[in-house]
């Protein structure tokens, strides 16, 4: 069955609650060994945007503001937003070099598609879903524009765009879900990058060559995995010569973050289901009156349209 | 019979008229030029030599190796004992990074054609060129074959310098996960030693020359645009590319003159401003003719507006389609006839062509003023230019370009833009290494060669001739201008002696330079400086001596003629010579000068007269291939006897000294080629030793600075 943004609205009065216990069901048992991740390696990561390059482009996003080869914007901490869905920023570490200057780390942020994610728990439309292969994903035709994934992800990830009035969408890094669902894709970013930096393969083999580099060298890199544990694990996974919080990775739970979100959601619903049923005859007048700005954009992730 | 004759008067008569007023500047060309014809001398087919090998051998993809000696660099040490590898194991000088690995799966999605419009028209895949890679260079700096090559196949028969792309293919195989696949191998393997050495590049462009994106879907015009609609539409997204022009000295004709004597703080002077030559003499007055070869629209007079960014010239040096010219007499402008609209969308990097159109021809036609630069480089062999000619360098890959701001710097003119020389790519030690059969010995040479770059500027022995494939103007004498019945006699070269436009000249071909010491400063002659008529004026001249350690011994073109000055106040006279009043319309010097001294605001006393003047020129392109370089006893006549190194060397190696000695430059050769060289066969003091103020060959006598342990003398230098 296609689920259309009006036969939602009908049954979401009844079923607003069930539902996100469903994504949460979901996204347990979607998690295997076989799930694809990328190893970011700070320590290899020469600083070159050439990530946020080749993201932009195989995402068909909006050109950019300035040039991927303007190094000055490592000047100030960019997040990803609705036009670009990765970042690379620049922090200084105490370490210098023979010259005395002080040795820069660079850190490539995207979303970190976790193994239980909050975006997707708090998703009270399933509009966010953790893929088989390890990729969360977006579905514009599902999304009601709550928004409450931005306000849930752990790392600040998911954007909205503001500038559209009529169908604004929420923007976050695809893992590049088509292409990685080819066989031998690539996500863009890692295919791109000149030092691998990026690692692509499935999580637990990426777990071995993580733990591996880093106990090789143990005088250099951190003796931890960024995202083996946080928040529950998460695909993306991180590496690096410089401690963590110096990065912007802060040291986050174990505990995955949709116990919290849902303890948080279930209540609200328990005791608002007349407000959702209100917003629910509210948007059905909306779409009545003006079919145009209900209709949503058409679906980038096709398999998402079929439930 | 009679028709025949008569028929081949008639065309004698056309080819000698032809000949008489081909170099009539006032003349317009009825079409622009073809292309150059991309042919050697002898009209065969050019080509790369050393470029298209390394290409070939870039595309050969080997057989992958599964597995590798696991051993740690000391441990492979102990095992190669002795027979580590060395240089002379080195099969390449020269490499093309340019594998198909990079381009082929799981990477080729990054070269198919894509939505998004952050860069249309351009596959990221493509935004960077391949590599050239000075391989031997980098095994002589690194001194240790297996610092890049890390690991020895499993195989026992394995090279231990098995190449990069046997082991290193695909990314993230699972069966190989924590080998690099070809692409990040490299870039960490280059930027990784070039960051721990802080030596060689570790940006992008550094390495790669960037590839243009496709214009032909960016740039939107209607047909037959008219040239400064181009400029506007290349401003539409280049307009801050165009404020760098606007202080560029391709734009302005002046700029900052660091190494001009007395004017290392000034930034006003220039060909637009105040310097003179013997070829035209000077811009002021001369515009629409002068200004052919300004990347710009219609300087017609003193009051082109240097501000106005719409009246840049984008094609001249960014044509790719060999096409694009500007009319001689038109201030800038392009022939008429060119479609634009397909020149402006099919617009890239610079090349020789479009840096040679003007570099080449610079003094009015091919060849006339630089002496080591002609449109022989459009498309040389490789002895014409090795760099050009064996691995098809284009300019600006010598002369780095930033902000439109090119490096590289010139007697002829003061601007400089930065400076480029030969150690930038090759070191301070460049002798290092010769491979290949007959060179065994060199390696016995190569602390001595490497010595003489203390003294000698590497064109000393790596340029011995200059205008070597394409005669140079060498003497032009204005006295004898104006004498419209003169027959035009071609000389041994086949060059015209003489023009009535212009006077009387002589050309040379294979020339030896005239070599002076050096340390980068030049003494200039400006407009208005005062002369002294009984001298020969020095336009420029080269500043240096033995005495200064800064001062290395150059090649120089000389540049020898008589030009006019004013026989009252002592300068040099800026003439009048295009244009309807100008001399080759009238044939009056007076009003000529006249007319020219005002416009260059000087006082002209009425009366005039002939002085000689000289001009040096430097000599840094047309560099030899290295074995023809010169050899010990064309200079060192010590060398030249039955005793050659044997006179310091109680050598008992079996080394034959004699045959070391003795190879260079090989002039029967060139000779032989049609070179005009004969008169160097056999040559042993190709530098004159007692000019450059030795007293002696300093095998004998000593160097400038040391006396030899074992000389027979010691030498006193002169100043
Ligand atoms: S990082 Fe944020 S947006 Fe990405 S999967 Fe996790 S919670 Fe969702
Ligand atoms: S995985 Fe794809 S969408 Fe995500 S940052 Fe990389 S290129 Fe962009
Ligand atoms: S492409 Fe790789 S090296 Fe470059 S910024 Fe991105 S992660 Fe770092």
């Amino acid at each position: 069955m296609q689920i259309t943004r009006r036969s939602l609205f009908k049954i979401m009065g009844a079923a607003g609650g069930l539902s996100a216990i469903g994504s949460r069901a979901a996204a347990a048992e979607n998690t295997s060994d076989d799930d694809y991740g990328c190893l970011a390696d700070v320590g290899r990561c020469i600083g070159c945007r050439k990530c946020e390059m080749a993201c932009s482009k195989v995402n068909a996003l909006p050109p950019a503001q300035t040039s991927f080869e303007d190094m000055t914007v490592f000047d100030r901490n960019r997040r990803p937003d609705e036009a670009a869905f990765t970042v690379v920023n620049r922090y200084f570490s105490s370490r210098a070099d023979e010259r005395g200057q002080p040795v820069p780390a660079y850190i490539k942020v995207q979303c970190m598609h976790c193994l239980h994610p909050a975006c997707a728990s708090a998703c009270i439309t399933g509009a966010l879903k953790k893929q088989e292969n390890g990729a969360v994903t977006y579905n514009p035709s599902r999304c009601i524009g709550c928004r409450y994934c931005m306000i849930a992800c752990p790392f600040q990830i998911p954007a909205y765009e503001f500038s559209d009035p009529l169908t604004p969408r929420v923007r976050k890094c695809t893992f590049c879900f088509e292409n990685i669902s080819k066989q031998g894709g690539l996500p863009g970013c890692a295919a791109i990058c000149p030092v691998e930096a990026l690692t692509f393969g499935t999580r637990s083999e990426l777990l071995k060559i993580a733990h591996q580099r880093i106990s090789e060298a143990p005088l250099e890199y951190v003796q931890k995995v960024y995202g083996e544990h946080e928040v529950g694990g998460t695909s993306w996974l991180y590496i690096s010569k410089v401690p963590f919080e110096k990065l912007g990775l802060y040291p986050l739970p174990e505990k995955e973050i949709p116990h919290l979100t849902e303890t948080i959601q279930h209540s609200i619903f328990a005791y608002m289901w007349a407000p959702i049923t209100l917003f629910g005859i509210l948007a059905g007048a909306m779409r009545f009156f003006n079919p145009q700005q209900m209709s949503g954009k058409p679906s980038q992730i096709q398999t998402e349209k079929e439930v | 019979m009679k028709k025949t004759f008569i028929l081949l008067m008639l065309s004698a008569f056309i080819l000698l008229a032809a000949l008489a007023s081909a170099p009539d500047p006032a003349k317009v060309a009825e079409a622009p030029p073809p292309p150059p014809k991309k042919v050697f001398e002898d009209g065969s087919p050019w080509k790369a030599v050393d470029q298209e090998a390394a290409m070939e051998r870039a595309r050969q993809v080997p057989e992958f190796v599964k597995t590798v000696l696991k051993e740690s660099p000391a441990e492979r040490k102990m095992r190669l004992g002795e027979k580590m590898p060395t240089l002379a194991d080195v099969p390449y000088r020269y490499m093309i990074i340019d594998s198909p690995i990079l381009k082929s799966p799981p990477f080729d999605f990054l070269s198919q054609e894509s939505a998004g419009s952050s860069f249309p028209g351009l596959k990221i895949g493509d935004i960077y060129g391949p590599v050239r890679f000075m391989h031997l260079k980098h095994a002589a700096v690194v001194k240790d074959c297996t610092k890049c090559h890390h690991y020895k196949p499993d195989q026992p028969d394995a090279s231990e310098t098995t190449e990069c792309s046997a082991c290193h293919q695909k990314p993230f195989d699972p069966e190989f996960p924590e080998r690099p696949g070809l692409k990040a191998a490299y870039h960490q393997q280059c930027m990784g030693c070039h960051q721990k050495e802080n030596k060689g590049p570790t940006d992008c462009t550094g390495c790669h020359a960037k590839n243009p994106p496709d214009h032909s879907v960016l740039v939107k015009l209607p047909d037959h645009p008219d040239p400064l609609m181009v400029t506007k539409e290349c401003l539409r997204c280049h307009d801050h590319t165009a404020n760098d022009m606007l202080t560029s000295a391709h734009w302005l004709w002046r700029g900052p003159s660091p190494y001009t004597v007395g004017a290392e703080k000034r930034v006003d002077m220039g060909k637009a401003t105040n310097t003179i030559n013997n070829f035209c003499v000077a811009l002021t007055s001369n515009w629409p003719r002068c200004t052919s070869c300004h990347a710009g629209y219609g300087w017609k007079d003193a009051n082109f507006d240097f501000s106005d960014k719409t009246r840049m010239d984008c094609l001249i040096c960014h044509d790719t389609t060999l096409t694009y010219a500007k009319v001689p007499t038109e201030a800038g402008m392009p022939y008429p006839q060119l479609d634009l609209k397909k020149i402006a969308q099919s617009v890239g990097k610079p090349s020789r062509k479009t840096c040679g159109d003007c570099h080449f021809q610079g003094g009015g036609g091919d060849a006339v003023k630089h002496g080591d630069m002609n449109g022989i480089l459009y498309y040389p062999s490789r002895n014409c230019d090795v760099h050009m000619g064996g691995m098809d360098f284009q300019c600006h890959e010598c002369h780095k370009t930033r902000n439109h701001k090119i490096s590289g710097r010139s007697l002829s003119l003061p601007v400089a833009e930065g400076s480029r020389s030969c150690q930038d790519c090759h070191t301070d030690s460049p002798h290092k290494f010769h491979t290949g059969e007959g060179h065994e010995d060199h390696n016995l040479l190569n602390h001595h060669l490497n010595r003489h770059t203390e003294h000698l500027h590497c064109q000393t022995c790596h340029s011995p001739v200059y205008a070597k494939c394409k005669p140079s103007k060498s003497w032009w004498d204005w006295s004898k201008a104006g004498d419209k019945k003169r027959k035009v006699q071609k000389d041994k070269y086949g060059m015209p002696d003489y023009s009535w436009q212009k006077g009387e000249f002589q050309w040379k071909e294979s020339a030896k330079p005239e070599y002076l010491w050096y340390n980068g400063k030049v003494s200039r002659h400006l407009i208005g400086d005062k002369i002294n008529p009984e001298e020969t004026v020095r336009l420029t001249f080269p500043n240096g001596g033995i005495a200064d350690p800064e001062s290395r011994i150059y090649p120089f073109k000389s540049m020898r003629g008589k030009q006019m000055a004013d026989a009252g106040n002592h300068i040099l006279i800026v003439p009048h010579l295009y244009g309807p009043e100008g001399y080759w319309k009238t044939l009056d010097w007076d009003s000529a000068f006249e007319k020219g001294m005002k416009a260059a605001g000087l006082d002209y006393s009425g009366k005039y007269e002939w002085v000689e003047t000289v001009m040096y020129w430097g000599l840094t392109h047309e560099t030899i291939p290295a074995k023809n370089a010169l050899g010990c006893v064309q200079c060192h006549s010590a060398l030249k006897g039955e005793k050659t190194c044997n006179r310091c060397h109680q050598d008992n190696r079996n080394v034959n000294f004699k045959k070391l000695a003795e190879k260079g430059t090989d002039f029967e050769f060139m000779a032989s080629q049609g070179r005009d060289v004969s008169h160097l066969v056999g040559q042993s003091d190709y530098l004159n030793f007692e000019a450059l103020g030795y007293k002696g060959d300093p095998i004998i006598y000593g160097g400038r600075f040391k006396k030899l342990p074992l000389g027979n003398e010691t030498a006193g230098m002169e100043n």
